[in-house]
Formats: structure tokens, C-alpha cells, sequence
């Protein structure tokens, strides 16, 4: 190739290079006359994804003028993406979010009040857990498709070895009793490892199965009144008492190390801490040997995990129509039993639980119903505080995992949950939201 | 052509001709930094609707009494001081080695370059299965052979002693090849009369290596430790995928705890204040290493 | 330097040594990928790990089901390769300026430049990222390229080797009155290309495994490069083994057959790196 043609190539590159550049970053509305809605979700369970998808494809179909464009993010840095697109003003117009989370994004103003938007026998038929998780200041700003369970997934041929008695609602297992069934599994147990807490899963997990142990002790995360203050309470007597029993049965080799996700499954252990996205693996993996059984009673009672997912329509979204379109489609019974069916959850609407194989009367997950109903759930701290809340909190297990003094541990939690609140000058409300 | 003509065809030429690095250098890189800087003054948080205000040096003084901050500090500089020497040494080793040129040279240092163009997230996802606990895991069961039964299996990356320490191996795994380059090149620009004139002095191999080898390999062995040492200070991929700063603190740094204040919790100033802290570490190195390096020629 | 048939089996013990090492995580990455999950974790401990088992694709074809590989890999290629090709053209240009012409202004924005060449990336990630976010501009192309194109060392690499060129060629174009940009174009770039080349190969290394940016700035799949995908996938639920090192193969593949073929490119790109610096 001769000299006289390398400098004009090199500038048609760069130009060309520069116009992709520019093209590229203006991922610009090509959209003709459709309304297009953007919509953020988690990445989740497979089965979960799968279906949000088909949803998405199906309502698509049916309503030719609307047209619905499904971002998947992954869980673990979900509340940090939310964050960094509220800030540049990308967020979607209907984005769907941790429950907890819910009064952080609302008192910073990126979301708008379901209350007027929503029909109202739509909002009759929500389980109370629901409507609670997604009001904050007296307002509704979310709605979730389904509620979460947690439970004690058992073996039953292993407590029948261990002759162990099979808790109910009614009467749970106590603390004694629950570490004497630990003692008796270890002793038919190949390598006394007989409790799955799913230590890998990490994250909000930590928060969200561990929190209610402590709750159930009679400790807790924060203050409920004001939520000002952490002192006291999480590290208070109950709180570390309870952590110091869950750090023995790990230090003891109670506690299975979870390298892989099969250590329930694979019949090595024969209690697992789960969740309703497990039952479906657990039921074909185990049969008629598989037991739900509830959460101990530490002392104050058998608490449990709730709250999940929920959607919710952002502040500056101008397409509220669609959306909430699409909102009426996901919370019809059909809908809502489609996802409940994949992942296995509490789903939100009293109709559909009805009509649920797995939740109505008799069903084999009847118990996270019972427990939502009959108050045994706990939420997660309704505050805006929530986000630091369970980052210490997770910061916390990692620790006691590891056998550090939980003391220190704690008292170093309540320093930053605190700080961070008075930094916040307690997150004062305007009614107005976004200053 | 007058000279001053020219003098104008060439400013107006060059202006053109630098106008884009410079605007890129000035734009995303000069004024970033003058923003850490001033951003490290106040208590500017992502996304909070309440009020910046300029705090003065509060958010450094935060920092000194932060637990997490100081135990990243120590962990970057505790992860130089051993990195730094194992991984010059090895890469040492190597290069002496291969620069033998013995038959083969090229397919082993093929092999041991190789790891350099992995991007790091995959070795961390890689060496995350290699540290499985339990006796099934490769590097248990590695160290139970090779200990002769002696060792008892461990989750690495779970235990506050190895967790660092397993970081700090397979980062030389994938680091050692480039240094070993680098210092493989430097010694074959040591010209061989050296080496025949003390061979003819009578010096072995052993003081040949001590007086000549290694003398003349200085600058480039400075240059690989301050490009690692630097490396040490900006740690970062391996820590949020293997470990997430834990546990209990042992593998945090510098880098990761920054990245967590500004992208997990919004404290963007205080995530400011930490670039600062950490650009004087660098800057200090890399003033150490300008003051020992020996300049064969002066920079006009 | 004397060998004796002694040193050299001693050399070959310490390579081999060396080299076994070495090639361990990529003996189990390459051959795990075509196991099944239960094989990998079983055999992890022993010789088996590093010989088939049940051999399959299988792994592969889910990480195409489960993910958005192809379009990840392109990312990947796209990014970096407008980082390179943007960035040799700009700084090179910069630093033909630095080197061969006379303006005003010149040395001291010289010395500017030099001074940023102290600055690693992480410095100014934070107020980039902030800016970023307020501009609006994540989760695009442009916010992973456009800020990475000037780089203070590659103009300091091209102006280290632009002033040890002799001056007879360029001064002779001069007299037959051609351009600065023709002479650079012409005469230049062609005679430079082992520069051009270190460049490219060290802005290319740089920028491939690039993950704590990307991380920051990109929301979905639709422009998340490799690093990225590969740790999201790490985290995606249920955890198998078997398709994360399947993406991993393929992941690492296309770079290692570039570096194998051009490895001398490679060496010799790094190496002079340091004569430079």
C-alpha cells in the first residue's frame, strides 16, 4: 500500500470511529409511535426471570401501543445502580425494588404515590404485609406480586432417627430444644454439620433470615418508635446472646460451610434455613421426606423473615398511565399465580392464595400464610436508615463468622448506623419529596 | 518559507495535533482530580435531597478514626511489602533462567506470560474454585500432599489469616510474567563483554551474578517494583469478587473501601477524601523510585 | 556463562517445576468446562481434576442459554479496540507535537503531561464516576471509551521514540514542502511502527480485564463488557461451576490465541515499556 493513502484511511477510521461513538451514546428513543416503558428488575431466581420475561412478552402482544423494554440487574449491586441512575435522572419509569429499600428511595424523592393511581379493590385484596411494606409516611409507593416465606426446611427421616419432636406454629421449638435437636442430627451425622443457613448466599440474606433470630430473642435491629437509634437494642443483651449462640454452632461445626448450593439437596444435612424460592428443589430433591417447620422461639416468640420485591412507579415518570396498565395486568390472579407458581412465593393478592395449589388451606407452604397473617413476620426497619442498617448488619455475620468478639462487633455497628442517622439529621420528611 | 511563517504553520499544526490528547487528558483526567480534591472538603452524598455543605478537613479526620479505613491501609501496604520482593524475585528467577537460552525458552515463557492476559476478574473467579474448603478443595488438597498429611482443610477465603494471603498468591500468579519480561529484556541488554571480562578475572558465576547482573539491571528491577508496588495500592478486582473486603476486615483496601462509600453508599465525599489519601501513597513511591533510579541520561 | 550438563538439568527441574504450577488453573479451567458440576467439586482434590471426565458441551450451550455471551464478547472487542486505535491516533499526534515542532506553551504543557503520568486511573474514578451519573451518560459506549483515549504514558512511549528518529527523512519532506500532517502521516507512522505496536499492545492489556469502571457505570447487558459479565454471572443464581468456567474458556480464548500468535509483539511491547520508563 502506498504512503499517499495510509493518512487519509486514518482519518476515515477515526471519523468513522468517532460517529459510532457518538451514535452509540445517544441511545436515542427510535421508537415511532409506540409508548415505550422502561422497566427495571432483579435478576433473580431463573424460574422468576423466566417468567417476568414471558409476562413481559405477553403483555406486549396484547397491547400493540405499548411497548415494554425489560432490564434485568444483577441483586448485588442493584440499590447501587438505583442510586447512581436517581442522581443523573435515568431512572425507568417503573422500577421494582427490595421492600426495605422502599422508604430510603421514597424519602429521597425518586418515587411517586401509588395511592390515587392504584384501583382501590385492587389494594383490598393485597395481603396487610404487602400494603405495609410499601407505605411509608403514610403514603403507598409500592405494591409487591407476592411476599416472602421463611422457614426451617427439615428431613423428616432424619428427626425421626433423632426422635426428635416436629415443631408447629403453635408450638414452636424453644432454644433448648432446638439445640438439643442439633446435638442429637450431629450425632447421626457423618460429619456433624446438620445446619444449612446458605452462609453463601450473603447480601441481604444476612439481614433478612438472621435478623428475625434475633428478633425472636427478644433483640432487634433498631428502635421501632423513632427509629433514631440502634443502641440498646442491637447491641443490647438479647441481640448478643442470641449472635453468641449462632457463632457456637458455627464454631462447633454445626453449620454446613456452603460451598455449593447442595448441601440440603444432596441429603448432607438434614436442617436448612430457606426460603419459598427453595421449596420447589427441596420438593423434588427430598419427596414426602421434605417438612417446613417454623422458626424457633428464642424467647419472644417464633419471628420470621417478609417482604420481597415490589414495584413502584418513579417521581418524574410521565407514562403513569402505561404503567399502571401494566401493574393492573401483572396483579390479576392469572399473573400473579404465574409468578407465584415459578418461584414458589406468597402471593400478594387474598384471591389468588385461594386459588393457590401451594397456599391454599391444606397447601404444603400454608405455613408462611399462617405467619404472615397471624404476625410472626417482622419487617425489616421501615426507614430510610434501612440501607446502612443492613450493610452493618451483614458486616456483623461476616464477622461473628469468623469468631470475632461480638462486643466489639456490636458496639462498632451501632457507632456507624447511628453516625450515619445524625448525619441525616434523622431523614426529616417533606411532604412535597424531592427538594 | 520565512521562519516566522513557519513557526505559525507548525503552532497552528501542533495545536491541532495536540489539542485532543490534551483536551482528553485535562477533561478526564486534570479535572476529575480537582474535583476529589475539592470534593474531599465537603459532605456531598448521591442522590440525598438535604444540602451540600463544605465541611473543611472532617472528612479526613473520619477517616483516621475509621477502623476499616486504617486496616485497608495496612492491608495495601502489608500486600507490598510481600508481594513486592516474592514477585521480583520469582520473576527474577524466571528471567535468569530462561535467559539461558536453552532450548524451549519460548514455550515456557509463553507459559508464564500467559496468566498477564487474563483479565483479573476471571482469575479471581478461577482461583475462588482452586480455594474451596474441605479436603476436595485444590489448594487442601495440594498442601494435605505436600504436607504430607499434615495439613487440615481450610476456606481460605473465609479465614482472617490465609484470606490476604491467597489474594497475594494468585496475584502473583498472574503478575509474575510481566515483570519477568521486563527483567528478561533488561537482561539481554547487558552486553556480554562485561561478563567475559570478569570471566577472565577469574569471577564465577555466583559473583558475576552479584556484581554485574544485578548492578545492571537496577533500573528496570526499580521500575517493576514501583509498577508493582503501585499495583499493590490499587487492589481492587480481587477483593469485591473473592472476598468483599472480609473477613472481618483482613482483605479490605484502600481502593475497595473507596469504591464502597461512593457506589454502595453514596458518600461521594468521603470516597473523595479517600482518592486524595490514596493518590499521596502513590505519589510518594513514585517519588522514592525517581530519587533511586540512575538516569543514564539526563532528560533535556 | 558456562553450563555444565548439571546447571542445565537443574534449570529444566526448575522451569518444569515453575511451569507446572503455572499452568494449573488453566489445566483445570480448560478441562472443568467440560465436566459436569458434580465431577468438577469432586475431583478438584486430585490428579483427576486435570483429566476429562464425562466429557460434554453441555456447560457451553448453557452459558449461552443463561446469558448474553456473543454480545458481551463484542463489547469487549468494541471498547478496546476504540480505546486502541482512538488512543494511538491521539497520542501520537500529541506527541509528534512535544517532539518535533515548535509552539509556545509547549514545554510546559510537556512537563503538565509528564505530572498527570503519576496519576493511576483509581484517583479519579470517583469524581468521574460522579460526573457520570449527573451527566446522565452510565451504561453507554462513549462513558467506557471516550475518558481512556488520551493516556499520559502512551504519549510519553510515542515522544520517547519519535525523538530518537533521525531527522534526515522528515527534513528532506520539509524541503519538498510537504505538510506536518503529510510528513507524520507519510513518514512518520510507518517508520514507528514498533511503538505504534508496544502502544497498542499495552493499551490493549490495560483495558481488556478493565472491571472496577465498567462495574460502576454499566446497568444491564447491553454494553457490560467480559470482566464484568463474568462476575455477574458468578453471582447470577444457582451457582454451577461448570458453565462459569465454560464462559471462562471462552471468555480468555480469542486474547490467548492473539497472544500466542503475536507473542513476540507482545514481549516486545512490554519490555519496552520499561527502557522507557
Amino acid at each position: 500500500m502506498g504512503y499517499r493513502f495510509q493518512a487519509p484511511i486514518a482519518f476515515i477510521v477515526g471519523i468513522i470511529l468517532i460517529a459510532t461513538l457518538v451514535g452509540c451514546g445517544r441511545e436515542a428513543d427510535r421508537s415511532s409511535d409506540e409508548v415505550r416503558l422502561r422497566i427495571w428488575a432483579h435478576a433473580g431466581q431463573e424460574s422468576e426471570r423466566t417468567v417476568l420475561q414471558e409476562q413481559v412478552a405477553r403483555f406486549n402482544r396484547n397491547h400493540p401501543e405499548l411497548e415494554i423494554q425489560l432490564t434485568l440487574i444483577p441483586e448485588g449491586s442493584y440499590n447501587a445502580q438505583v442510586q447512581a441512575a436517581a442522581v443523573a435522572g435515568e431512572l425507568p419509569e417503573l422500577l421494582e425494588l427490595d421492600g426495605p429499600f422502599l422508604a430510603a428511595y421514597a424519602w429521597q424523592g425518586h418515587l411517586r404515590p401509588l395511592d390515587e393511581l392504584i384501583d382501590k379493590g385492587l389494594i383490598a385484596d393485597l395481603l396487610p404485609s404487602i400494603t405495609a411494606q410499601g407505605s411509608y409516611a403514610d403514603r403507598l409507593w409500592a405494591v409487591g406480586v407476592y411476599d416472602s416465606g421463611l422457614g426451617l426446611y427439615a428431613d423428616r427421616s432424619k428427626l425421626h432417627q433423632a426422635s426428635l419432636r416436629i415443631p408447629s406454629l403453635q408450638h414452636p421449638w424453644s432454644l433448648d430444644e432446638f439445640e438439643t435437636a442439633l446435638h442429637q442430627l450431629a450425632a447421626h451425622d457423618p460429619d456433624g454439620q446438620i445446619l444449612d443457613l446458605k452462609l453463601n448466599y450473603a447480601g441481604e440474606w444476612y439481614t433478612y433470615a438472621l435478623s428475625p433470630l434475633l428478633q425472636s430473642a427478644g433483640g432487634d435491629l433498631i428502635e421501632r418508635t423513632h427509629y433514631r437509634s440502634a443502641d440498646g437494642v442491637l447491641n443490647g443483651p438479647e441481640s448478643s446472646a442470641m449472635l453468641r449462640n449462632l457463632q457456637n454452632w458455627i464454631a462447633n461445626n454445626r453449620v454446613d460451610p456452603n460451598i455449593d448450593d447442595a448441601a440440603f439437596t444432596s441429603r448432607r444435612v438434614p436442617l436448612a434455613m430457606g426460603g419459598h424460592w427453595n421449596y420447589q428443589l427441596y420438593r423434588a430433591s427430598l419427596g414426602d421426606d421434605l417438612l417446613l417447620l417454623p422458626l424457633p422461639d428464642f424467647g419472644a416468640g417464633s419471628k420470621t423473615g417478609m417482604g420481597s420485591w415490589c414495584w413502584a412507579i418513579t417521581a418524574d415518570s410521565e407514562k403513569t398511565v402505561a404503567a399502571v396498565t401494566f401493574l393492573e395486568f401483572l396483579f390479576s390472579t392469572e399473573e400473579v399465580l404465574s409468578m407465584a407458581n415459578a418461584n414458589s412465593a406468597v402471593p400478594a393478592t387474598r384471591s389468588a392464595i385461594e386459588a393457590s395449589p401451594l397456599y391454599r388451606p391444606g397447601g404444603p407452604l400454608r405455613l408462611f400464610v399462617d405467619q404472615l397473617e397471624k404476625g410472626h413476620g417482622v419487617p425489616r426497619p421501615r426507614t430510610p436508615a434501612y440501607p446502612i442498617i443492613t450493610a452493618e448488619f451483614q458486616r456483623i455475620i461476616d464477622r461473628i463468622r469468623s469468631g470475632s468478639d461480638i462486643e466489639a462487633v456490636l458496639d462498632g455497628a451501632v457507632e456507624a448506623i447511628d453516625g450515619e442517622i445524625a448525619d441525616n439529621h434523622g431523614y426529616p420528611w417533606h411532604a412535597e419529596g424531592k427538594h | 518559507m520565512t521562519r516566522d511563517s513557519r513557526s505559525n504553520e507548525q503552532t497552528a499544526t501542533a495545536l491541532l495535533m495536540a489539542i485532543p490528547a490534551l483536551a482528553g487528558l485535562l477533561l478526564f483526567i486534570l479535572l476529575p482530580f480537582a474535583t476529589a480534591l475539592l470534593l474531599a472538603f465537603t459532605d456531598l452524598r448521591l442522590g440525598s435531597p438535604l444540602l451540600v455543605r463544605f465541611v473543611g478537613f472532617d472528612q479526613f479526620i473520619h477517616l483516621i478514626n475509621d477502623p476499616d479505613f486504617v486496616r485497608a491501609l495496612f492491608n495495601n501496604l502489608l500486600f507490598a511489602a510481600v508481594v513486592v520482593p516474592l514477585q521480583t524475585a520469582l520473576a527474577l528467577a524466571l528471567a535468569l533462567l530462561l535467559n539461558r537460552g536453552l532450548p524451549g525458552t519460548v514455550a515456557f515463557r509463553t507459559l508464564f506470560f500467559m496468566p498477564v492476559v487474563f483479565p483479573m476478574s476471571l482469575v479471581s473467579v478461577i482461583w475462588s474454585l482452586i480455594y474451596a474448603p474441605g479436603p476436595d478443595g485444590m489448594m487442601n488438597a495440594f498442601l494435605e500432599w505436600g504436607s504430607f498429611g499434615l495439613w487440615e482443610p481450610r476456606d481460605f477465603l473465609r479465614d482472617p489469616m490465609l484470606a490476604l494471603p491467597g489474594i497475594m498468591l494468585l496475584s502473583i500468579w498472574q503478575g509474575v510474567g510481566f515483570q519477568m519480561v521486563i527483567l528478561l529484556a533488561g537482561l539481554q541488554g547487558i552486553p556480554q563483554s562485561l561478563y567475559e571480562a570478569a570471566a577472565l578475572d577469574g569471577a564465577g558465576s555466583r559473583q558475576q551474578l552479584i556484581h554485574i547482573t544485578l548492578p545492571q539491571l537496577r533500573n528496570p528491577m526499580i521500575f517493576v517494583m514501583l509498577i508493582t508496588t503501585i499495583l499493590a495500592f490499587r487492589l481492587f478486582d480481587q477483593v469485591q469478587i473473592m472476598t468483599r473486603g472480609g473477613p472481618d476486615n483482613a482483605t479490605t483496601t484502600v481502593i475497595y473501601e473507596t469504591v464502597q462509600a461512593a457506589f454502595a453508599r453514596q458518600q461521594v465525599a468521603l470516597a473523595s477524601a479517600m482518592t486524595v489519601v490514596f493518590f499521596l501513597f502513590v505519589l510518594a513511591v513514585t517519588w522514592l523510585q525517581r530519587r533511586y533510579t540512575h538516569h543514564e541520561r539526563e532528560v533535556s | 556463562m558456562r553450563s555444565t550438563r548439571l546447571s542445565v538439568l537443574l534449570s529444566y527441574l526448575l522451569l518444569g517445576g515453575m511451569a507446572m504450577l503455572f499452568v494449573v488453573p488453566l489445566l483445570m479451567m480448560f478441562i472443568g468446562s467440560l465436566k459436569p458440576d458434580q465431577n468438577i467439586l469432586v475431583e478438584a482434590g486430585s490428579l483427576a481434576a486435570f483429566l476429562p471426565s464425562d466429557v460434554s458441551l453441555q456447560n457451553y450451550a448453557d452459558v449461552f442459554r443463561r446469558s448474553d455471551f456473543p454480545r458481551y464478547l463484542f463489547n469487549s472487542l468494541f471498547i478496546t479496540g476504540c480505546i486502541v486505535i482512538c488512543g494511538l491516533l491521539v497520542n501520537s499526534m500529541a506527541a509528534y507535537a512535544f517532539a518535533r515542532l515548535q509552539w509556545r506553551g509547549r514545554d510546559l504543557l510537556f512537563n503538565l503531561v509528564l505530572a498527570l503520568m503519576v496519576l493511576p486511573f483509581e484517583a479519579i474514578a470517583i469524581p468521574l464516576f460522579y460526573g457520570a451519573s449527573i451527566l446522565g451518560l452510565r451504561d453507554s459506549y462513549t462513558v467506557q471509551i471516550v475518558p481512556f483515549i488520551a493516556n499520559a504514558f502512551a504519549v510519553y512511549l510515542f515522544y520517547s521514540f519519535f525523538i530518537s528518529m533521525p531527522k534526515e527523512l522528515e527534513e528532506a519532506a520539509r524541503l519538498d514542502g510537504a505538510s506536518t500532517l503529510r510528513i507524520f502521516f507519510s513518514i512518520i507512522m510507518p517508520n514507528a511502527k514498533p511503538v505504534f505496536a508496544s502502544v497498542a499492545i499495552l493499551t490493549f492489556l490495560t483495558w481488556w480485564g478493565s472491571y472496577l469502571w465498567p462495574m460502576m457505570v454499566t446497568i444491564g447487558p447491553a454494553v457490560r463488557p467480559l470482566p464484568v459479565a463474568i462476575a455477574s454471572f458468578f453471582t447470577l443464581p444457582p451457582l454451577y461451576w461448570g458453565d462459569i468456567l465454560a464462559f471462562g474458556v471462552m471468555m480468555v480464548s480469542p486474547v490467548l490465541l492473539l497472544f500466542v500468535t503475536f507473542q513476540r509483539w507482545f514481549v516486545r511491547g512490554v519490555a519496552s515499556s520499561a527502557i522507557k520508563g
